[in-house]
């Protein structure tokens, strides 16, 4: 399915990517199991959610929220931080007879570039809605002590200028390589293909499907006449419960300071190729951005 | 082929400095006699340098040449107003050539022995082979190699044997890479596998451990695969098997046992990541493993391991129901998953399958522990999706290392607990 993503600053643009106790559908029969006092969490926020998470930038904003996470950096379950910093919230999974599926967590946020050092950005706490088992979940999202803006938009306005100074088209494949390193000369481009592939992973993000990003399998950068940055790519998405690999082409424009726009188109699981996918379906050339 | 290429290539030497840049060498299909003539033609232009691999004969024989860069329009385009055929052979003979050479100094700094041999990268299919091999050289008295059959598309199927004597022992046994896109998995197994070498009579608990039990370890559980991640595609899982009737290839060895097959927790769609095959060991890759757990009968430990989500599972993933000795595996994951951490804080979480990861049928370790091998475990390696198969190399070491204390806990309490 094609979307276009308007995202502006007005948006609740949390991506919020909840990863629950993943429920069997044994049989079509709906379990009805307890709601898990600790649901798993995957978080992943992004670009500019002025309204409800102040100032945060593109930059700062790729955040994960693991209860397993790796050494080094800050474990993050909500039962942990509620540990550490007590909150009236407690992090619950409810589910009504709506068939809605409510998800309450309390985290604290880090800066994605840890060589930048260990900083916490701030605490957060969300609420998660699915609704009828479909996609793109409702979240709310209040954040607090984020960094100060004047920084933020500098480190936007780096990001932008790294970008800009990569040679165009870029034209790189396998980011991170197959043995999972990324130069430091792509990582931008890294960030940035994190940034739209986090929308397109929400947008398809129910309480029974979770997506990680995988690789990207190619990247290709335009040039627009505002001097956006218009970017393109296919990136790998791996679904965890049904461990499909799907390729996604994403095209997105972005300007610090302006709402990011991703437009996607995602291979159908099943196609008669390979199964992981990394053959190119029909190839979907970016159409004419006029409204952009 | 190679020889005239190699020939160019110290021709050019020889003529000095020459590259071979965006190069190509086109085979020529010539039609009839006409045709033969006008390429005959082609080779007196001094000035296209064509390098004729394989010269104009007759028609019916191809015609082999190298055109450099520059003539390639020019000779493209006379070909095609005469109406010849032709396709491109080499894209790109210099690419061509930098690969071989690549390949020609890995083979050169291939390691002589497993001291040499670089733990903190991943390896192609030859290089574990190899490595196998160094390792049984090298300690001839407790490792000795198995094979125990052939891949579907032939590559033999080996398995490790450590073992200090005694006939026919209680054993451990370890498999790795049955998903052939996980490869932390199977670089682990080559670090246990030095590992094991080295900490015998050095470590006296797991001195304690060999002296008794035998230990099994199968590094490339799926060869086919495997190498396939290395030639094609990087985030293959399955084996390599055709299906009759399908365009797609490939079963998940994870859902080819003999426990609960074909019910919910896998597919029955040949495309699909998580396809059970047409009847429970339909995979030789899993028929091989069956067939010598069978055969030993004496196993008392089966650990599967897998990336990532950073979880030590226990059966049942194909059913709700719990094992009866859910308290008793339920305790010794506690304290594997603790002695893991303590290394580095890597955070693990354990219970059965179905309620810690998904419902999933037809798994190994559900049907080794219906056979009776009651300590049946699956890992989930490093790490939780920042990297999820795509781990760095940097970090294999570790998480071998803090891996093998979770082993060394159940394979201890396998030797404690004996049934």
């Amino acid at each position: 399915m094609t979307a276009v993503a308007h995202v502006t600053p007005r948006l609740l643009l949390l991506l919020a990517l909840l990863r629950l106790p993943i429920r069997r559908r044994s049989a079509g029969k709906v379990r009805a199991s307890p709601p898990r006092p600790e649901a798993r969490l995957l978080l992943r926020a992004s670009y500019n959610l002025s309204s409800h998470l102040p100032g945060i930038t593109i930059h700062d904003l790729r955040v994960c929220v693991s209860p397993h996470s790796l050494p080094g950096t800050l474990p993050l379950t909500a039962p942990h931080v509620e540990k550490a910093l007590p909150s009236p919230l407690s992090s619950g999974t409810q589910i009504n007879q709506k068939k809605e599926r409510k998800v309450d967590l309390v985290f604290t946020t880090e800066l994605y570039n840890p060589e930048e050092g260990n900083k916490r950005l701030g605490k957060c706490s969300a609420r998660v809605f699915f609704r009828n088992e479909k996609p793109r979940p409702a979240v709310n999202v209040t954040c607090a002590q984020l960094i100060e803006k004047k920084k933020r938009h500098e480190k936007d306005y780096q990001l932008y200028k790294r970008m800009k100074q990569l040679q165009n088209p870029v034209d790189v494949v396998s980011i991170p390589d197959n043995h999972g390193h990324i130069d430091p000369s792509l990582k931008p481009i890294w960030d940035l293909a994190f940034l739209g592939s986090s929308y397109v992973m929400w947008e398809k993000t129910t309480q029974f499907l979770h997506y990680y990003m995988a690789q990207l399998s190619r990247v290709k950068q335009w040039k627009t006449n505002d001097d956006a940055i218009d970017f393109g790519y296919t990136v790998l998405l791996h679904e965890f419960s049904t461990q499909e690999i799907i390729p996604c082409h994403i095209h997105l424009v972005w300007y610090p300071g302006k709402p990011l726009k991703v437009k996607d188109h995602c291979q159908e699981p099943h196609t008669p190729e390979e199964a992981s996918g990394t053959e190119e379906g029909s190839a979907v050339a970016p159409t004419e951005l006029s409204n952009f | 082929m190679r020889g005239l290429l190699i020939l160019s290539v110290l021709l050019g030497a020889v003529l000095g400095k020459e590259d071979f840049v965006g190069h190509q060498v086109l085979r020529i299909s010539v039609a009839d006699e006409a045709q033969v003539q006008t390429v005959t033609e082609l080779e007196d232009l001094e000035h296209l340098q064509l390098d004729f691999w394989r010269g104009p004969a007759r028609p019916g024989f191809p015609i082999d040449v190298r055109v450099p860069f520059s003539s390639i329009q020019a000779v493209k385009v006379f070909l095609e107003a005469h109406g010849i055929r032709y396709r491109i052979m080499i894209e790109d003979v210099q690419s061509l050539l930098d690969e071989e050479q690549e390949q020609m100094l890995a083979s050169q700094s291939r390691a002589r022995s497993t001291s040499t041999f670089n733990y903190d990268t991943y390896h192609t299919l030859e290089e574990i082979y190899d490595f196998m091999d160094l390792l049984v050289a090298e300690n001839p008295q407790l490792v000795s190699k198995l094979q125990i059959g052939n891949s579907y598309e032939g590559r033999p199927i080996y398995v490790l044997k450590f073992s200090t004597g005694g006939s026919n022992r209680p054993a451990i046994w370890i498999d790795t890479g049955i998903h052939s896109r996980e490869w932390i998995t199977q670089a682990s197994g080559v670090w246990f596998a030095k590992k094991i070498t080295e900490d015998y009579g050095q470590d006296a608990a797991f001195t304690a451990i060999l002296d008794n039990m035998d230990i099994f370890l199968e590094i490339v559980t799926n060869p086919d695969g495997f190498a396939y991640t290395h030639s094609k595609n990087r985030l293959w899982r399955k084996t390599r098997s055709l299906t009759s009737g399908s365009s797609c290839v490939g079963v998940d060895a994870n859902r080819n046992w003999d426990a609960g097959f074909g019910m919910s927790g896998a597919s029955s769609s040949p495309c699909s990541e998580t396809y059970h095959g047409k009847s429970a060991n339909s995979e030789v890759e899993v028929k091989s493993v069956v067939d010598f757990v069978n055969d030993h009968g004496n196993i008392k430990a089966f650990l599967s391991i897998h990336s990532y989500s950073q979880l030590l599972l226990y059966p049942y993933g194909y059913k709700t129901e719990s094992p009866s000795d859910k308290d008793e595996l339920d305790q010794v994951a506690k304290s594997a998953v603790a002695a893991l951490s303590s290394l580095y804080g890597t955070e693990y979480k354990y219970g059965s399958i179905i309620t810690t990861i998904y419902q999933a049928s037809g798994g190994s370790i559900d049907w080794t522990y219906n056979q009776g091998i009651k300590y049946s475990f699956t890992f989930e390696l490093r790490d939780t999706g920042r990297y999820g198969f795509l781990l760095p190399a940097s970090q294999i070491i570790p998480t071998a290392q803090e891996t093998w204390l979770a082993l060394l806990t159940i394979m201890e309490h396998t030797l404690n607990n004996p049934y």
